[in-house]
């Protein structure tokens, strides 16, 4: 290539300074961007990776009974000198989820936990830093007392991350055979963070990726191309003075490296600076590491040179494409009219959603080898379909805008929108993505929200108190010692629960016997006025909403056996733990303590919240991206037509009339996918909803989202705003006049 | 020219001044253009005439001096477009005046008839109305057939004439060419000439044509010189 002419053509007046620093600033933005989604997926990973021990349940610790013999007792596995004992009893503080690991091992074991030098000697315990932090900020009667004297602090090499609320308790082995069989013998901590729903996790994060993606290579896509009416008539005056196509088709190329390529070293030093701020961001209830998402060089240099070659190729080819001569474009380049074969990708994506609904009524077909491949395809295909089909849609009703058009707005709009439906979908596809996936997350949530939220219900264990079943080796007097202690606690009111046998024995049957005075302290409306009240045993099941009827017993209770104590406080949080800790530090419980309210803190509502959150998150990103986009885009589309408009407004039209249609040329694709978009979503999160099985029910979606929803308008109509001052500059008399 | 002269000026100049930069394009014109009349601007490239033409027509304001358009002979009629804010000058511009250019001034995604009904449907006509009164201009241009065609498919001279029926669609009072055969061939440019001229002065619309040729000049009813910003000859102000 001529250096000469490569020079001419990058030489440039201040419009094409001004086009190159918007070019370098926008794949700056989408560098450092997709280098920062590259190390959250890396630093998931690897956050997941560190947790994984805590998935580790063991092997037996019991050996099982002798064939033909069903009365054998089991017996106990002795500890070796690799092994240790490890029970996971659940901890919960105000409304979190502490992870507890009880160990018990002999003193020379060579087994190891990870994050501390040897296991906890009994009466000690090793504490994440932000679990130590809470245990010393909290009176020790609500959280402290649960778990010894502090023997040091977890390693960040067994932390998921910076919040992580994690504690390995030391323990007899006694203590932890006798706690309700839940003990597993371990020798070495599991390393896989997922177990069977890896490819579930996986491939969630990974869509979840791929619509924050998205935006980021559109956005690339777009400033990349900015200005390119200007550049084609410089490129004309290349072929006029004798370049070849293939001579300009380079220099293009090589015009688009320049800006690109500083644009990527920008992005690269930019996302090293915001990495701090990304890091603030809490995903599934923690903080990740700062180094969690930092990405090594070869993932920079591999970012910036797939940028600066796709920028290359797409610039020399769309150059080439054009087909400019000495005289300027010599061909007109008409858009491909968008079909209603576009339809098919979202059609496919129904149908795969639409298999998984029909299933979940079917227990016979329903088997995870399909279920999730087609859960998330389906997902994929929606989202893509959406980004497929906009374009026709779009096409569809600028023709029906153009045929009951009235105004001169609404005909150049329309005319402009039905000759270039794609160009027009592309400046806000970023925006309706995001709509769609945070549509999901929100219809979904909204689902789980109405399983997990305890109410209270006469007649079902009361959401803020707290129960524990009985070691039946405890002594009467014990389990008494305790419920006088409870009671001599503000806020505090314990009943114990008497069985036919002790928990976990076969005489305990499926009756609970209380004093019939308590029956009020429970909830029980209805129960006798005096003696013993006998009730259904599934009253104590934390998760039970179906009320249970109270009724008169003859049953004597001192004859029966202690079998549960049950908590009643004043819903205070402070009481609410001090009743946890009273539980917990007794001798007597058989399991850990629990509570309705626990249900809130636990298993997929507060994975789906945190994603949730996580997804509002990356609604944002998504939304600020697809915001800059539409503004490039139309500022994009308005230097491309400044002459034509100039030309509009020289004639008499006012500035007010390109302004309306400006922003008609981003609102009519923008509202007619988007309204799409939001009821997709919610139909997608209805049928992922529905494949989950009848318990789950959709329910209006909160607040939260709606505020999403409006602001993200708002952001978009931000960006568009924004270009008015550059419309008015570039079609001013001033300016037209020499066009 | 002798009844035009007696009548009042529907445009008419005084003291022209207009720089831009160090460089004065215009050194105080006084021009007096009648209504009905068809006056050819000449001049060679750079001698101000384009800026005369753009002072006229509103598109800038004149460091100095006046542009007064009086479009009846009632007292208060009169309007000074140099003194008008740009939302009043785009107004008159929309409602009394046309342009057409040299090229590219069509709306490439409209179809020529829609290109045509723009300006109507800025002054508020209904679409049908619109959409009528534009399919009579194109028939009147000979281009009938070519309706539904958009820019692209048309040839020079065809889009011309698709401009001059946008230009004309209002019945201006008068309409502003700038080099409007500049990039046509002489057989198109005679015929879009020819159409144009027939159409303003069935209309007796004023017609302040800018041109380089000779020959188009030669259809005025006049012609003045401009060089280095000021009238050269063939123009005398009326008394």
């Amino acid at each position: 290539m001529n250096v000469a002419i490569l020079r001419l053509a990058l030489a440039g007046s201040r419009s094409a300074v001004g086009r190159l620093a918007g070019i370098m600033a926008g794949v700056a933005i989408g560098v450092c961007l997709l280098l920062l989604l590259w190390g959250a997926a890396d630093g998931l990973a690897q956050r997941d990776a560190r947790g994984a021990w805590l998935r580790e349940t063991g092997g037996p610790a019991y050996q099982p009974p002798v064939d033909g013999d069903p009365h054998a007792a089991s017996v106990p596995i002795p500890l070796g000198p690799d092994t240790m004992l490890v029970a996971r009893p659940a901890e919960h503080f105000r409304d979190s989820v502490i992870n507890r690991v009880d160990v018990a091992a002999l003193p020379d074991t060579s087994a190891r936990i990870p994050g501390i030098p040897a296991p906890p000697k009994p009466g000690e315990y090793y504490a994440s830093p932000a679990l130590q932090e809470l245990i010393q900020e909290t009176p020790a009667d609500q959280l402290a007392d649960r778990f010894g004297s502090f023997a040091g602090t977890i390693g960040n090499e067994a932390l998921p991350g910076r919040d992580s609320l994690i504690v390995v308790t030391g323990a007899t082995e006694s203590e932890i055979r006798s706690s309700n069989g839940g003990a597993g013998l371990v020798s070495e901590f599991t390393t896989n963070p997922y177990g069977d729903n890896a490819l579930a996790y996986r491939t969630a994060f990974l869509a979840g990726g791929l619509a924050v993606l998205f935006p980021i290579l559109l956005l690339i896509s777009i400033v990349s191309n900015l200005g390119a009416a200007q550049r084609r008539e410089r490129f004309a005056t290349l072929r006029l003075i004798g370049a070849t196509p293939g001579t300009v088709a380079r220099i293009s190329a090589a015009e688009a490296a320049v800006p690109c390529l500083a644009g990527a070293l920008l992005g690269i030093a930019l996302s090293a600076l915001v990495r701090p701020l990304a890091a603030e961001i809490p995903v599934n209830g923690t903080r990740v590491f700062i180094d969690d998402l930092a990405t090594d060089w070869t993932a920079a240099a591999v970012v910036a040179a797939a940028v600066v070659l796709s920028a290359m190729l797409a610039a020399g080819q769309r150059t080439l494409g054009a087909g400019t001569g000495p005289l300027g474009v010599t061909r007109a380049m008409p858009e491909p009219m968008p079909t209603p074969r576009r339809a098919l990708p979202l059609l496919a994506g129904f149908l795969c959603l639409g298999a998984l609904a029909f299933a979940a009524g079917v227990p016979e077909l329903r088997s995870p080898w399909w279920e999730i491949p087609f859960m998330v395809g389906g997902f994929v295909l929606i989202m893509a379909g959406l980004v497929i089909i906009g374009p026709w849609l779009t096409l569809l009703v600028s023709r029906a805008g153009l045929r009951f058009a009235r105004s001169a707005i609404s005909v150049i709009a329309s005319s402009r929108i039905a000759a270039t439906p794609s160009a027009t979908f592309r400046s806000v596809a970023g925006l309706v993505i995001a709509v769609f996936v945070v549509s999901i997350f929100a219809g979904g949530s909204s689902a789980l929200r109405n399983v997990g939220v305890p109410a209270a219900v006469p007649g079902v264990l009361q959401p803020a108190s707290v129960r524990t079943f009985i070691d039946p080796a405890a002594s009467p007097d014990a389990v008494d010692a305790l419920a006088t202690q409870v009671n001599g606690t503000a806020g505090l009111h314990a009943t114990v629960a008497y069985g036919s046998g002790g928990y976990g024995t076969d005489e305990s049957g499926d009756q609970i016997y209380i004093e019939a005075a308590e029956a009020v302290w429970l909830g029980l409306t209805e129960a006798p006025d005096a003696g013993t009240a006998v009730l259904d045993a599934g009253f104590l099941n934390a998760w039970n909403r179906e009320p249970v009827v109270a009724s008169a017993s003859p049953a004597i209770l001192p004859e029966l056996t202690p079998f549960a104590i049950i908590v009643h406080t004043d819903a205070a949080p402070e009481s609410v733990d001090r009743a946890r800790t009273l539980l917990v530090r007794s001798r007597v419980a058989a399991g850990p303590p629990m509570s309705p309210l626990d249900d809130a803190a636990t298993g997929s509502t507060r994975l789906v919240a945190g994603l949730s959150a996580l997804a509002y998150v990356g609604m944002f990103v998504a939304v600020s991206i697809s915001a800059i986009s539409l503004a490039v885009a139309t500022a994009s589309a308005m230097l491309d037509r400044k002459r034509i408009l100039g030309l509009m407004r020289l004639m008499g039209m006012p500035a007010s009339s390109l302004r309306r249609i400006v922003t008609r040329e981003a609102a009519v694709p923008l509202l007619t996918v988007l309204l799409l978009a939001v009821g997709l979503g919610f139909l997608v999160a209805w049928m992922m909803v529905t494949s989950l099985g009848p318990a789950y029910k959709m329910d209006w979606p909160g607040a939260d989202y709606f505020t999403a929803l409006g602001l993200s308008l708002g952001i978009g109509a931000a960006a568009l705003v924004s270009t008015f001052g550059l419309l008015r500059t570039s079609t001013g008399m001033s300016v037209t006049r020499f066009e | 020219m002798n009844a035009q002269a007696q009548t009042a000026p529907i445009l008419s100049a005084r003291g022209l001044r207009h720089s831009f930069g160090s460089t004065e394009a215009l050194r105080g014109i006084d021009v007096d253009i009648h209504p009905g009349e068809v006056l050819a601007v000449m001049g060679p490239s750079g001698s101000g005439k384009s800026t005369l033409l753009h002072c006229l027509a509103g598109v800038i304001t004149p460091d100095a001096g006046s542009v007064t358009y009086q479009p009846g002979p009632a007292v208060g009629q009169s309007v000074t477009i140099s003194s008008l804010n740009e939302a009043g000058r785009s107004r008159l511009r929309l409602t009394e005046f046309g342009f057409v250019f040299q090229f590219g001034q069509l709306l490439p995604e409209l179809s020529a008839l829609d290109n045509v009904t723009i300006p109507l449907l800025l002054n508020g006509t209904r679409r049908k109305d619109a959409l009528q009164r534009s399919a009579e201009l194109l028939d009147r241009l000979g281009l009938q057939d070519n309706g539904t065609k958009r820019p692209s498919e048309l040839s020079g001279g065809q889009a011309q004439r698709v401009a001059v029926a946008r230009a004309l669609a209002t019945a201006p009072k008068i309409l502003f060419a700038d080099e409007p055969t500049g990039s046509l061939d002489s057989l198109a440019a005679e015929n879009v000439l020819t159409q144009m001229l027939q159409l303003v002065r069935e209309a007796g619309t004023t017609l302040v044509m800018i041109t380089h040729d000779p020959r188009t000049a030669a259809y005025a009813d006049r012609e003045i010189l401009v060089r280095d910003g000021a009238v050269a000859a063939g123009y005398q102000v009326a008394p």
